[in-house]
């Protein structure tokens, strides 16, 4: 492991950990300008993280182990699996972190993690969120390993760094396909940051509720850890999204000017798609939950497409 | 030296078998635990032995017995032999410590002896299946180990239930064995020989025969699909002890005999792989969402090795298509992941199995609903069973995700496969691929938060206590073994001599620790650490009830909803009122019930069918003296008229 790779390991966790909260914001506002409110401040997510550090942390009798290791699990497994995905410098990869399966796999540890706690303190609505969540992302994960396999498949290789590194270089792969990429990826980003038409994330109401039920039970500190993490996770998808796409700023080597406005332009990119998002989401209506398999089918459709067209072409 | 090694254990595992028998009527502690510990003894001997030829890989020969110069008993240890024997010490020497204190809860005074007699002779079976140097050495040892699996089974046979999937086992593994033996006289039609070396000539059509004869015998004995109907019923009911050896080893047996005449007998063709790949697909998936719905621990744990033999199965296939299409790296990856899931697979399920036969002797059931609470009662136990769950939800770093992510990685490279309709078909297995492993990790947040975690749901579940501590060092091993293989898989595998595209585990496990610390680290300076312990808000109810916990039924309903097609629910609601109107209820049942689709349409014809043939051949055996002699002159007769006729 060399000088560079540490510090990328520094940077990136700084980046992402800063960045995170602010997305959230922005999605909330552009939500609340489509509605005609003016919406809470786009550092109101700091704010809030700031004061859930303050509070106590209050635990259930019946819970167990399992609720007080979580928020700990979760957040370092969405911080392993956050260097995965370089958000302004790409490295040359050490030892397989970059490695798309993990990547895949560490977001599921967190999930498993997050389902137990969601069961732990036996209250029904955590139940049933874990249930729910559990269920999505196992009919969601043949979509998205298609979409990685296409991935790995139009840039030969299974490792993040790499494909980022073949983005920046000239004669990186043709756009159609990665606009088809683009579409299936961020259908995968709507569903595994539990957002309409999967999941509202505003709502408490026990009826659409799937990740809110989950961590239901969580307080204080450790509530504030689960809201960062789920973050995190959506900026590292986003960072997976943007920087195929729009490599634009990336940079590989080490240079302090380089890094700063690699974060620049980075913000810039996410802040955009952020908008989207929100847009995105504002046009749409929650679907009921056994309608999402046929959603999920019409995705799995499109990613197949994308290799079908890749192998025949 | 390494022979004298082996014979030794061997006859350690023969002592153990045969020094109960002598002491039957002898019921106590002493003689079974004397019995049991012959096989740790042989466990660490085969152990040492698989791992010093593992490393140097010079295989060794020897014959025990030659009566004639075509037929011998003799054994051969070379790497793949040694690989399984390996598995199956470590599983055998984890069992036999948790069995000594097992078998001590068991009902039956003198009929323990002979359990840990046979559990010996079973372990023996196994030793000597996967070091068999022919096929008539290979298929002796293969009836005994299912005579011996069949008495272990069989334990409790005074429970009807026992003795019918005592039967149901029986049927099924003397099936496996008489396609075995077809594959293995084919084999000797075509070669003459019944030696395990290659065929001469490529693909005949009786080595097609002997090929699907031999695939159908091991996959009866492995529980593909549709062959599995066994295991759900053989595992609940036989001692958790013989299921952890059972799943755990005696299923690794058939795929090492698959192994074995695949890789050096056979020259597979492309379909074969396609076939094998198929058949691992389908009892992935459908193993799974069977499980996903099994409410009985122990046949939940049944239906999950039957997704996992399915996943071995599978890579199996990828190395065989990608042998016959000229890739040998591929084939390489794909098999040392299929070989390395049934290592892990051995490890995982056996530490489930053994902890589940804990969960069931605290609380005195089996089914998971009745559970609840028990991380509280049992927090060693559940801790194991934990590390379990992670594993075989393919979660890293712990081993199930090493081997799993081998086969993904073969399954992203299959790029390389020039025919595009092939590519289009690994590409679909790949997605059914990741969806059972998504299902899998779902599978087992259900089985461990409903036996584990919230309140206790039944007066046994509340009164559990843990365990007596053989009964955890048992599975504690197991489960430091998961671990281990998982966090160094690489270096493991750099070690035997193999380069694998795997990811550097140790490395991720250490940035995961590291950002643990680091999290906790700024938590304890930045944070409260005021901490409350109050009850949860439900609502306004005055305080929390069990039953109005998220049950394992409930938790699975999504994924029943979804997979209705598959599950094939019938839902019946008969309900009569008081008034015309249907306004006032009076009384009504409700059922819910699953179609057996294999039982009904798949194994009932074939067993009434066999049935009727039986009973029609039946009417020559009419128990009348003059008939019989009748029959002994026919046979004397034509006979000499054949005999006369080639003369």
């Amino acid at each position: 492991m060399n000088f560079d790779f540490v510090l990328y390991l520094v940077i990136n966790t700084l980046v992402v950990i800063a960045i995170s909260p602010l997305f959230v914001s922005l999605i909330k506002k552009v939500k609340a300008w489509t509605q005609g409110r003016q919406g809470p401040s786009v550092f109101q997510t700091y704010f809030t993280l700031i004061k859930l550090l303050k509070k106590e942390v209050i635990y259930s009798p019946n819970s167990s182990r399992i609720m007080r290791i979580t928020p700990l699990v979760t957040m370092a497994a969405i911080l392993v699996a956050a260097l995965f995905v370089p958000l302004v410098f790409v490295p040359e990869p050490v030892g397989g972190i970059g490695n798309i399966i993990l990547f895949l796999y560490l977001l599921a540890l967190a999930r498993f993690f997050m389902a137990l706690a969601g069961l732990d303190a036996g209250s029904s609505f955590g139940g049933m969120g874990s249930s729910r969540e559990m269920s999505i992302s196992a009919i969601i994960e043949p979509t998205t390993i298609i979409v990685f396999a296409a991935l790995a498949f139009v840039f030969k290789t299974t490792n993040i760094f790499d494909m980022f590194t073949l983005t920046t270089t000239p004669g990186s792969p043709a756009t159609p396909t990665l606009i088809l990429i683009g579409i299936s990826l961020f259908i995968i980003l709507v569903v595994e940051t539990s957002r309409i038409p999967v999941d509202n994330p505003e709502t408490h109401l026990e009826l659409t509720m799937i990740h809110e039920g989950m961590i239901l039970e969580q307080s204080g500190k450790n509530l504030a850890l689960m809201e960062l993490s789920a973050a995190v996770k959506m900026t590292v998808l986003m960072a997976l999204l943007i920087n195929l796409i729009v490599p634009f700023g990336l940079t590989t080597t080490l240079t302090l000017a380089g890094i700063l406005f690699a974060v620049i332009v980075f913000i810039l990119k996410g802040s955009i798609l952020a908008g989207i998002i929100g847009l995105f989401e504002s046009s749409m209506a929650k679907r009921r939950f056994f309608q999402l398999p046929s959603l999920f089918a019409m995705a799995f459709f499109f990613s197949t497409l994308i290799i079908i067209i890749e192998v025949f072409s | 030296m390494i022979v004298v090694l082996f014979l030794v254990a061997l006859l350690a595992l023969f002592f153990g078998t045969i020094f109960p028998l002598l002491a039957v009527s002898l019921d106590k502690r002493i003689v079974r635990t004397i019995s049991l510990s012959a096989i740790i003894v042989a466990s660490i001997l085969l152990g040492s032995v698989s791992l010093i030829l593992l490393y140097y890989g010079e295989p060794v020969f020897f014959t025990l017995y030659k009566p004639l110069p075509a037929i011998s008993l003799s054994f051969t240890i070379d790497r793949l032999a040694s690989f399984f024997l390996f598995i199956i010490s470590v599983v055998s020497a984890c069992v036999a410590i948790y069995f000594t204190e097992y078998v001590e809860h068991l009902t039956g005074s003198t009929r323990r002896n002979l359990v840990c007699g046979c559990t010996n002779l079973f372990i023996l079976a196994m030793a000597l299946v996967v070091t068999s140097a022919n096929t008539l050495t290979f298929f002796l040892f293969w009836e005994l180990m299912a005579a011996s699996s069949f008495l272990l089974v069989t334990y409790e046979y005074t429970h009807d239930e026992t003795r019918k999937a005592g039967i149901f086992y029986f049927v099924m593994t003397q099936l496996s064995s008489l396609f075995v033996l077809l594959g293995i006289i084919v084999l000797y039609v075509v070669s003459g020989s019944f030696a395990l070396s290659p065929l001469p000539d490529a693909s005949t059509p009786l080595v097609t025969v002997a090929f699907l004869a031999l695939f159908i015998g091991f996959s009866i004995k492995a529980g593909v699909i549709p062959f599995h109907k066994w295991l759900p019923y053989a595992h609940p009911a036989s001692p958790s002890p013989v299921s952890a050896l059972m799943s755990g080893v005696m299923l690794k047996c058939s795929v090492y005999g698959l192994l074995r005449f695949l890789l050096d007998v056979f020259t597979p063709d492309l379909w074969w792989g396609v076939l094998i790949l198929a058949a691992g697909t389908a009892s992935a998936l459908l193993g799974i969402i069977y499980a996903l719905k099994e409410h009985d621990v122990k046949g939940m744990l049944a239906y999950s090795s039957i997704e996992n033999i399915g996943i071995i199965f599978t890579g199996i296939g990828l190395a065989v298509i990608f042998t016959a299409s000229h890739l040998p790296l591929l084939a390489t990856l794909s098999l040392l992941g299929a070989l390395f899931h049934s290592a892990n697979h051995a490890m995982f399920k056996s530490l489930l199995f053994l902890t589940a036969g804990s969960v069931v002797s605290a609380t005195h059931t089996r089914n998971i609903e009745q559970m609840g609470g028990l991380a509280h009662r049992m927090p060693v136990t559940s801790a194991l069973f934990f590390v379990g769950a992670v594993s075989i939800a393919a979660l890293p770093p712990l081993n199930g995700f090493a081997s799993e992510i081998m086969i993904f990685t073969a399954f992203f490279s299959s790029v390389a496969v020039v025919d595009p309709l092939f590519k289009v078909l690994l590409f679909i297995c790949l997605a059914l691929f990741a969806l059972t492993s998504a299902l899998s990790a779902a599978c087992f947040v259900k089985a461990f938060g409903s036996i584990f975690l919230a309140l206790p749901r039944s007066p046994g579940s509340a009164a559990a206590k843990e365990v007596p501590r053989a009964m955890l060092i048992g599975p504690g091993i197991l489960a430091a073994v998961c671990i281990l293989l998982g966090v160094f898989a690489l270096q493991i595998f750099a070690f035997v001599g193999f380069a694998v595209p795997l990811p550097d585990m140790l490395l991720v496990s250490l940035l995961l620790l590291g950002m643990i610390g680091l999290t906790y680290g700024v938590l304890y300076f930045t944070a409260s650490r005021t901490v409350r312990v109050s009850e949860t808000w439900g609502c306004g109810t005055l305080s929390q009830q069990a039953l109005a916990e998220y049950s394992g039924h409930g938790f699975s309903e999504p994924l029943d909803v979804i997979f209705s097609a598959i599950y094939r629910t019938r839902i019946t609601n008969k309900r009569t009122f008081f008034d015309q109107k249907n306004c006032i209820f009076k009384e009504g049942t409700g059922e819910i019930r699953l179609l057996k689709v294999f039982e009904e349409y798949l194994y009932r014809p074939v067993a009434q069918q066999s049935m009727r043939v039986a009973k029609s051949v039946s009417r020559f055996q009419n128990g009348c003296l003059d008939t019989y002699l009748l029959y002994v002159f026919v046979t004397v007769i034509a006979l000499i008229v054949f005999l006369g006729g080639f003369a």
